[in-house]
Formats: C-alpha cells, sequence, structure tokens
C-alpha cells in the first residue's frame, strides 16, 4: 500500500533535521511511499533547509492558520487514500511503517495510532499510547496506558495522537478532519476520533510501529505553560459541548464543570477554568454546528463509543 | 463536635504541620521545618496527611502523622488535629499561586491553635494570627462562590442554547446501520 507521509511543522527547523531524515528512511524501506512537509507560515529556514538538504521532500508551504488547519490542507492534498500524520517533533523507528498500513487495510478501520516512546526510549507519559476516557465525578477525563506490558499488541483506542497516526483519506474527509473549533491546538485527535467511533469506524493502537516523540516540542517553544492550560481545557469543555449527545451524560457534565470552576479556588490550581469556560462559551454557536452534524450522523451513542473503544464491545 | 485539646505527652510544644507534601516538595517541606525548629527550639512536629503524601511527611522527619483518607471523614481529621493540642500550625505551600492555600487555611482554624506560619515558595515566612486566617478563608470562600455562580451561569447558558439548537433542528438523528 503506498503511503503519503506528511509532517506539520512551524518554524520547527531544528526539529526537521531529525524528523524528515527519519521519515524519508521509512519511506524508502516501505516502498512507494513519499514524504510532504506542510510548513505552516515558517518564518525560519525550514523551507531553505528542505530546499537544500532533501529535495526530495514536497514542501506544502501554507500560510499560518494554525496546526489543524495546515493538516486539513495537507490530507486534501495528498494523492494516497494511506496517509500518516507526523509532528514535527516526532522521529520515526525505520520500520514504523509496515505495521500501521496493515492495520489501515481493514475496512473498517479509519486510523491507527503508532507506540510513543520517549527519546531516550523509555515510555512517554504524555497521552498517545492505547488511549481510553474515563468519567470521574461527571467530568471525562482522557486516559493513557503507561504499563509496558499492556502495550505488546494490537489493539483499540479512543483516538489515535495527532503527532503520529495513519488513516484512511476518504474517511478522513468524510468527517471533516481536525475541526478548527479547537483552534489554536488541542483536543481536536481526541475529537476526530470519538467522531469516527461515532460512525462506526474504529481506531487502532500498533505498538510495533514505533516513534519517538519529544514531547511539546514546539508547542513549549510557542506557548507559556498556563496558555498551553487554558487551551486545553477550553477545549476539553468544548468538546464536551459538541460530542456528548446522551441526555443523562451531557445534563451531568455540566453540572459538573460548573463545579470544576470552582475547584478552581479548593484546590492549588491558578484560576484558569472559569476564564477556560468563558472562553468556550464564545465558541458555543460553533459548538452548536458542530453537535447538530453529530446528531445526524451519529451511530453509535456515546456510552458504546466509550465500551468498543476500550475494546469493551 | 466539640473536642478538648490534649496536653502533649512529651511536654514540648508542638507544632502542627500542614501542607499537601507532593513528591518533589520534600525541600520546601525541611527547609520550613529547618526555620522552625530554629524559631521555636525543642518543639515536635505532627502532621495531618493521606497515605500519599504520608511517606513524604516522614521522609521530612515529622514524629506524628495523622492521616485521612481510607474511611476516615474530614471531621474526624479536624477532631484528631485539635486533639494534638498544638501551639502552632505551619502552613506549607509550595504550588503556583495562593489560591491552594484554602484547604491548608480552613484546617489551621480548625486545629485551634494560637498562630499560624505561613511558608509560601515567592515570600519569606509569615507570622499570622486567627482573624488574618479566617479573613484569608472568607475571601477565598468567596471566590470559589463567584466561580462556581460564574461557571453554573455559563453551563446553564449552553444547555439552553444547545436544546434550543436542537428543537429548532428538529433533533435528527442517524440510523443504524
Amino acid at each position: 500500500m503506498s503511503a503519503t507521509l506528511i509532517i506539520i511543522n512551524h518554524d520547527g527547523c531544528q526539529l526537521l533535521k531529525g524528523s524528515a531524515p527519519a521519515a524519508l528512511a521509512a519511506a524508502e524501506q516501505a516502498g512507494g511511499c513519499h514524504v510532504v512537509v506542510a510548513d505552516d507560515g515558517s518564518t525560519d529556514d525550514s523551507i531553505l533547509y528542505l530546499a537544500t538538504t532533501h529535495p526530495e521532500v514536497e514542501v506544502l508551504a501554507l500560510p499560518h492558520r494554525g496546526f489543524g488547519a495546515a493538516c486539513n490542507a495537507a490530507v486534501a492534498a495528498a494523492q494516497t487514500e494511506a496517509v500518516v500524520l507526523l509532528n514535527n517533533d516526532v522521529v520515526v523507528s525505520p520500520g514504523f511503517l509496515p505495521p500501521l498500513l496493515d492495520d489501515l487495510a481493514a475496512d473498517d478501520v479509519f486510523a491507527v495510532g503508532c507506540k510513543f516512546l520517549n527519546p531516550d526510549g523509555s515510555l512517554t507519559d504524555a497521552l498517545g499510547n492505547r488511549t481510553a476516557c474515563r468519567w470521574h465525578r461527571g467530568l471525562l477525563y482522557l486516559h493513557h496506558e503507561t504499563d509496558p506490558d499492556l502495550l505488546t499488541r494490537t489493539c483499540t483506542q479512543l483516538y489515535a495522537n495527532g503527532g503520529g497516526m495513519a488513516f484512511q483519506r476518504s474517511k478522513w474527509l468524510a468527517l471533516g478532519g481536525f475541526d478548527p473549533l479547537y483552534r489554536p491546538l488541542y483536543w481536536e485527535d481526541v475529537d476526530l476520533g470519538y467522531r469516527a467511533w461515532g460512525r462506526g469506524w474504529r481506531v487502532l493502537y500498533e505498538p510495533a510501529s514505533v516513534v519517538f516523540h519529544e514531547q511539546g516540542g514546539t508547542m513549549k517553544r510557542a506557548h507559556a505553560h498556563t496558555q498551553i492550560e487554558l487551551m486545553s481545557a477550553k477545549n476539553a469543555v468544548l468538546f464536551t459541548w459538541k460530542n456528548l449527545l446522551d441526555p443523562g451524560l451531557f445534563r451531568r457534565t455540566l453540572a459538573a464543570q460548573a463545579r470544576w470552576a470552582a475547584d478552581d479556588v479548593l484546590i492549588c490550581t491558578p484560576p484558569a477554568r472559569t476564564r477556560a469556560l468563558l472562553r468556550a462559551l464564545r465558541q458555543l454557536p460553533e459548538a452548536a454546528r458542530g453537535r447538530a452534524r453529530e446528531q445526524r450522523e451519529r451511530v453509535l451513542s456515546d456510552r458504546e463509543i466509550m465500551a468498543v473503544s476500550r475494546g469493551d464491545g | 463536635m466539640s473536642v478538648a485539646p490534649r496536653e502533649p505527652a512529651t511536654g514540648r510544644p508542638t507544632v502542627l504541620v500542614l501542607t499537601f507534601a507532593r513528591r518533589g516538595e520534600e525541600g520546601a517541606i525541611g527547609r520550613a521545618l529547618d526555620w522552625l525548629s530554629r524559631e521555636l527550639p525543642g518543639a515536635r512536629f505532627a502532621a495531618v496527611g493521606t497515605p500519599v503524601s504520608a511517606p513524604v511527611l516522614r521522609a521530612v522527619g515529622i514524629e506524628e502523622i495523622a492521616t485521612f483518607g481510607g474511611g476516615r471523614s474530614a471531621r474526624q481529621v479536624v477532631a484528631e488535629s485539635r486533639r494534638l493540642g498544638a501551639a502552632s500550625v505551619a502552613i506549607i505551600y509550595s504550588g503556583p499561586g495562593t489560591r491552594g492555600h484554602l484547604k491548608l487555611e480552613a484546617l489551621a482554624l480548625a486545629a485551634g491553635a494560637p498562630r499560624a506560619y505561613r511558608f509560601t515558595p515567592d515570600r519569606p515566612p509569615q507570622l499570622v494570627g486567627r482573624w488574618s486566617l479566617l479573613a484569608s478563608v472568607k475571601a477565598k470562600l468567596l471566590q470559589a462562590g463567584i466561580c462556581l455562580l460564574s461557571g453554573a451561569a455559563t453551563c446553564a447558558a449552553a444547555c439552553c442554547y444547545l436544546r434550543l439548537r436542537q428543537l429548532v433542528a428538529g433533533g435528527g438523528r442517524a440510523r443504524r446501520p
């Protein structure tokens, strides 16, 4: 199966020096694959570096519109059914591609996520490996597996981390890709996986496909920690407003979110949650449009999605 | 429930240490205990903690730890901290911001010690009285109330808006394949 490997880049010339050669080597080893760098309006020497050092890499120069928009534009331009999305701070292992593409061959599979390791080979603490979600006191929490013994076989997961995932392009386009609701970043991959499950398409985790991820390499340079927390909290709220269609779960979540805002004061966090709720409120009409679309197209309930993505269905 | 303060059996003044004692905070707690040992020579340290924080507290040399969780209510913990009969309370907070003090300050008030020392990462140790602690707790409860109300209003607005949109759209659902 041929595939397009898309590296999303914004001002990451230094990171590309690690990720681009690794992607090229993996593409060559797999055969029939090519590498595209979707450049999200970089102002550094990224494009010059690629043109001079790796002329075989196709560069898609885009205006700076953020991660999700860059992904959507690059996938729309791709020529193959199998597409692999990579962050510019992800260095792939040479043989990472064949297991991903084998899993992707099944008709009901939308996406397959890689196994994320730290650059030193240890298991990453960041969300990515065998993802799931769980409910605690009315709030949705993302969970990922950290026990290496439970990450040895291909299995279902809630979503594939956008930093290293393969997917079927036709299903991506049918889903509308990453939702711009989550701009600038965070939760767009969770949303995509959740919506794919909602349409009855599976998302898999493939431990044989290993990538090395310098966690938050790009984001840490671009945003302060508190900004990242705020973005993530705002998008977590928007995710529930858009995607939770089960009336009982939705009501309980809204009640819990109000309490969650008050917890800012009761526990030791900066007052980010109230601000996150207020920021989410500004995007409510956009979330409502997405919710209406989900109501039209969803074939699995929220509870079913949560169960089957854990492998309980 | 009223609990009479107990005289410490050792005759040494007891300092009740209140801290979240997360992993990695041993240094901050240790420095606070050193400062207290110099300020209150001969003091014995007791603390209230959870099964998670207890090992950290033991590691920094706290002699007596009342743990809560595992079926013990907040009321039982407050009663236990009062029974310690602490002469002073030390609130050691090494997290970001100042809002996390609320739980610790409320427990410090409930413990009934006449004076409290407050340790924060960005300030030298501070001696605070009970009135000052009470004012701080009240202000933070007010803030929590405002956050709760604004959160509830936001979520209610979201709920009404989404329900209305759904009603207008007719709420059609996809059919199972």
